[in-house]
C-alpha cells in the first residue's frame, strides 16, 4: 500500500534543523484517569485512532530539499513511562514515529515532536485517545464535542493544512529585538529533566489575576519576571543587567481561525527593562497585559508570521540543499530563536471535555521541554477547578521554581507541589 | 502537609520539599508516598555521529591503505605515502577522533592533538635525515601545546575575568615566540632577534593593554562603550 506523505508546515520546518544530538523540542500531554491503565486497551485506542489522525502518525523523513513526514506503517506500541519526562526523542526514533505513547499507574502520556503538531493539535489528539480509552474501558458514551473528534469520520482538508499559508501578511515584521537575560544553573549532564508541577485551584488564581486586572497568563508572565529580576538583580550589577523577557506562544487559531491540527502558534517575548527602575508585581500585571493587547493584533501576528513564510517560498531556499537550509536556519535560531526570551510560558488555558468524559479525568496536564538554551521552562493547563502549572529544568538548582511557587502562596494562592525526585530516585 | 520554609502544599509521604529541600518530618503520617514517575532511566541515546564516523573512517583508512600498496608496489619501500598516511593521521585525530565522544574533554584532545603533531613531525626528521626534530620541533610544539591547553583550561574553568586572561595569554605568546627563535637559534644558528622581537612587542603591548583594560574598571566601560556590537 502506498504511503501517504506531507511536507512541514511553516513552523514545523524549524524543529528538524535545529535538532541537537542531546536536545529535540518536543511536549508532553497527559490525563490522569481514575483507575490504573490497562496497556493492551490503550494499545487498542492508539491503534483506533490512526486513520482519524493521519498528520500525527507519522515519521520523519529527509528529502533532498526539504524534510517531510510520512505515514507510519504500525501504530507506535504503547511503552511505560520514565523517570523522567521527555526523554530524548533520537534521530532513529524520529525516523520510526514521531510520538509515543506511554503508561503509567493511572496517567496516560503522549510526547510529540513538535514539528507535528502544536498544543492545541495535541490536545485535540489527547483528547480523543483518552475518550476512545475510557469507552473502551468503561464502555461510557462520549460525544465528539469540546475537541473530542469522531473517530469514525474521515479528516477534512482544512485539518491538515499549514495555516500559516493562508493567513501570512503582506509585509514583514523585523525579528530584532534585545537580547534577554539567560537564567543559568548547574546542567544536568545525564539528560534527566527536572519537573515540578504546582497545583493550584483554578478559581483562586483567576481571582488573583483579576484582582490585578490581569488575564492568567499576563499574571503568570508578570510574576514570573518578578521573580526573575530579583534573581537577576542578586547576581548581575544594575549596569549589565539585561531586559527580563518571556517568550509567549499564541495561539493563531483565534485571530485567524481554523481547525488545524498541525502548527499553528507564533512567539512573541514580552518584558521588561529592570535598568529603567524597580516594578511593582501591579506594574508588571500593567505591562504585560497592554503589551500582549498591543502586540496580538491580527496585522501585527500576520506580519510575523510573513517574517517566516516568505523566506521558505523564495526560489533561492526553495532550490538550496538541506543541509544548506539546515545550516541557514540554525544560524537564524541561534541569534533570534532563543536569545530574546528568559523562558517560555506557554499557557493552553481551559481544557474542555464533553461533560461524560470529566467524571473520568482526574488531571489534564501539559508539559514542554526545555529549550536548547533555555534551562527552564513553564507550561500551564487548566482542567475543571484544576490548573497545573509544570516547571522543567534541565539545571540542578530550583531556584526560580522556589521563588515563583513561593510569591504565588504569598500572593495568597495555596499551591500543591509535585516533583519527580531525582535524587529519591537514584537512591 | 506544608513546607515550613515555602508554604506550598506537599505530597503526602515525600522525605523533603522539591523546592528548597527542607526535610519534612511528620510522627502521625505513615502514608506511603505515590510515585509520580517510575524509577527507570531511558537507555543512553547513542552517538548519532557514529555511522557517518565509521563511514568516513572505512574512506579514509581505505585510501591509506591504496597509497601504500601503489608506494609498495611502484618503489619497493614506502616513499612518500608514509606522509599521506601520517599526514592523515593528524586530521583523523585532530578533527573526527573528538566526534567519537558525546562529550570529548578538551584537557584531553588538545594534549593528544598535539602529541600527534609531534609523532607526524619526528617521522618527516627521521626521513629526511634532519636533525631539527629534538632541538627545534619537539620543544616549539611542546610550548605551544602548552601554551594552547593552559588557555582552553583558564576559558573553560575562569567565567569571569575575559580580559585579563585574554591580555595574559597573548603575553605568553609574545614570550613564546622569544623562546621558539631561541630553539631555532640553536638548531639552525640563524641568530637571535630576527623576527620575535616584532611578535613579542606586538603581543606584549595588545596582551598589557587589555590586562589594564580587564583591572582599571572606568577604561573597560569606556572600551565597552566605544567599541559595542
Amino acid at each position: 500500500m502506498k504511503k501517504q506523505w506531507m511536507p512541514l508546515d511553516n513552523a514545523a520546518l524549524i524543529f528538524p534543523a535545529v535538532r541537537r544530538q542531546t536536545w529535540v523540542n518536543v511536549f508532553r500531554m497527559a490525563v490522569t484517569l481514575p483507575d490504573d491503565v490497562d496497556p493492551a486497551i490503550l494499545q487498542r485506542a492508539v491503534n483506533d485512532l490512526k486513520p482519524r489522525f493521519p498528520s500525527i502518525y507519522v515519521r520523519l523523513g529527509a528529502g533532498l530539499f526539504w524534510y517531510f513526514l510520512e505515514e507510519v506503517s504500525a501504530p507506535p506500541k504503547v511503552r511505560r513511562d520514565y523517570a523522567y519526562p521527555l526523554t530524548h526523542m533520537g534521530a532513529r526514533e524520529l525516523r520510526t514515529c514521531c510520538f509515543r505513547v506511554l503508561y503509567y499507574k493511572n496517567r496516560i502520556a503522549v510526547e510529540f515532536f513538535h514539528s507535528l503538531a502544536d498544543g492545541n493539535g495535541g490536545a485535540v489528539f489527547m483528547k480523543t485517545l483518552a475518550a476512545r480509552y475510557i469507552t473502551l474501558r468503561y464502555g461510557a458514551e462520549i460525544p465528539a464535542e469540546n475537541g473530542v473528534l469522531d473517530i469514525g469520520v474521515p479528516p477534512s482538508q482544512s485539518e491538515l493544512e499549514d495555516s500559516f499559508q493562508r493567513s501570512s501578511g503582506e509585509f514583514t515584521m523585523s525579528r530584532a529585538e534585545d537580547t534577554a537575560y539567560r537564567l543559568r544553573g548547574t546542567p544536568e549532564l545525564s539528560g534527566f529533566l527536572h519537573l515540578t508541577t504546582g497545583i493550584v485551584h483554578t478559581p483562586d488564581l483567576l481571582s488573583a489575576a483579576h484582582q490585578y486586572h490581569a488575564t492568567v497568563t499576563a499574571f503568570i508572565c508578570a510574576v514570573m519576571a518578578e521573580v526573575i529580576i530579583g534573581i537577576q538583580a542578586e547576581k548581575v550589577p544594575l549596569r549589565r543587567q539585561k531586559p527580563v523577557k518571556i517568550t509567549i506562544p499564541v495561539n493563531l487559531r483565534t485571530i485567524f481561525g481554523g481547525d488545524t491540527l498541525r502548527n499553528f502558534v507564533a512567539v512573541i517575548n514580552q518584558g521588561v527593562d529592570p535598568r529603567l527602575g524597580p516594578y511593582t508585581l501591579d506594574e508588571l500585571c500593567r505591562e504585560f497585559t497592554h503589551q500582549m493587547a498591543v502586540e496580538i493584533t491580527p496585522q501585527k501576528m500576520a506580519a510575523r508570521v510573513a517574517a517566516n513564510v516568505k523566506p521558505q517560498n523564495k526560489a533561492v531556499m526553495r532550490g538550496a540543499p538541506l543541509f544548506v537550509k539546515n545550516a541557514a536556519m540554525r544560524m537564524v535560531y541561534s541569534f533570534v530563536g532563543e536569545s530574546k526570551g528568559c523562558l517560555n510560558v506557554s499557557n493552553l488555558g481551559q481544557v474542555k471535555l464533553p461533560k461524560s468524559m470529566m467524571p473520568f479525568v482526574r488531571r489534564f496536564e501539559f508539559i514542554i521541554g526545555v529549550q536548547y538554551s533555555y534551562p527552564n521552562n513553564c507550561s500551564i493547563a487548566s482542567c475543571g477547578d484544576v490548573t497545573c502549572i509544570n516547571m522543567i529544568r534541565n539545571i540542578e538548582e530550583p531556584e526560580l521554581e522556589r521563588r515563583f511557587f513561593s510569591r504565588l502562596v504569598e500572593l495568597g494562592i495555596p499551591v500543591s507541589i509535585e516533583s519527580n525526585y531525582k535524587h529519591e530516585i537514584e537512591a | 502537609m506544608y513546607c515550613v520554609k515555602c508554604g506550598v502544599k506537599l505530597q503526602e509521604g515525600v522525605g523533603c520539599c522539591p523546592l528548597c529541600g527542607t526535610p519534612v518530618w511528620n510522627p502521625d503520617d505513615q502514608v506511603a508516598r505515590r510515585e509520580n514517575y517510575p524509577c527507570e532511566y531511558p537507555d543512553k541515546p547513542y552517538n548519532e555521529r557514529i555511522p557517518g564516523l565509521a563511514f568516513a573512517t572505512v574512506i579514509i583508512a581505505a585510501l591509506c591503505l591504496s597509497c601504500l600498496i601503489a608506494c609498495l608496489r611502484t618503489y619497493g619501500s614506502m616513499a612518500w605515502s608514509g606522509y599521506v598516511i601520517l599526514g592523515t593521521a593528524v586530521f583523523y585525530v585532530i578533527i573526527l577522533l573528538p566526534r567519537w565522544f558525546r562529550h570529548p574533554h578538551p584537557m584531553i584532545f588538545v594534549p593528544v592533538s598535539f602529541a600527534a603533531v609531534c609523532g607526524c613531525l619526528l617521522y618527516i626528521c627521521q626521513r629526511s635525515g634532519g636533525h631539527w626534530f629534538w632541538s627545534f620541533a619537539f620543544p616549539s610544539v611542546m610550548l605551544v601545546g602548552l601554551l594552547t591547553t593552559g588557555a582552553v583550561a583558564l576559558y573553560r574553568y575562569i567565567r569571569r575575568h575575559r580580559l585579563i586572561i585574554t591580555g595574559g595569554v597573548l603575553m605568553a605568546i609574545g614570550a613564546a615566540s622569544m623562546l621558539v627563535e631561541l630553539f631555532e637559534d640553536l638548531t639552525f644558528h640563524t641568530g637571535m632577534f630576527n623576527w620575535s622581537l616584532y611578535s613579542a612587542t606586538a603581543f606584549g603591548i595588545f596582551g598589557l593593554f587589555l590586562l589594564l583594560a580587564g583591572i582599571i574598571r572606568p577604561l573597560r566601560e569606556h572600551l565597552e562603550k566605544k567599541f559595542f556590537l
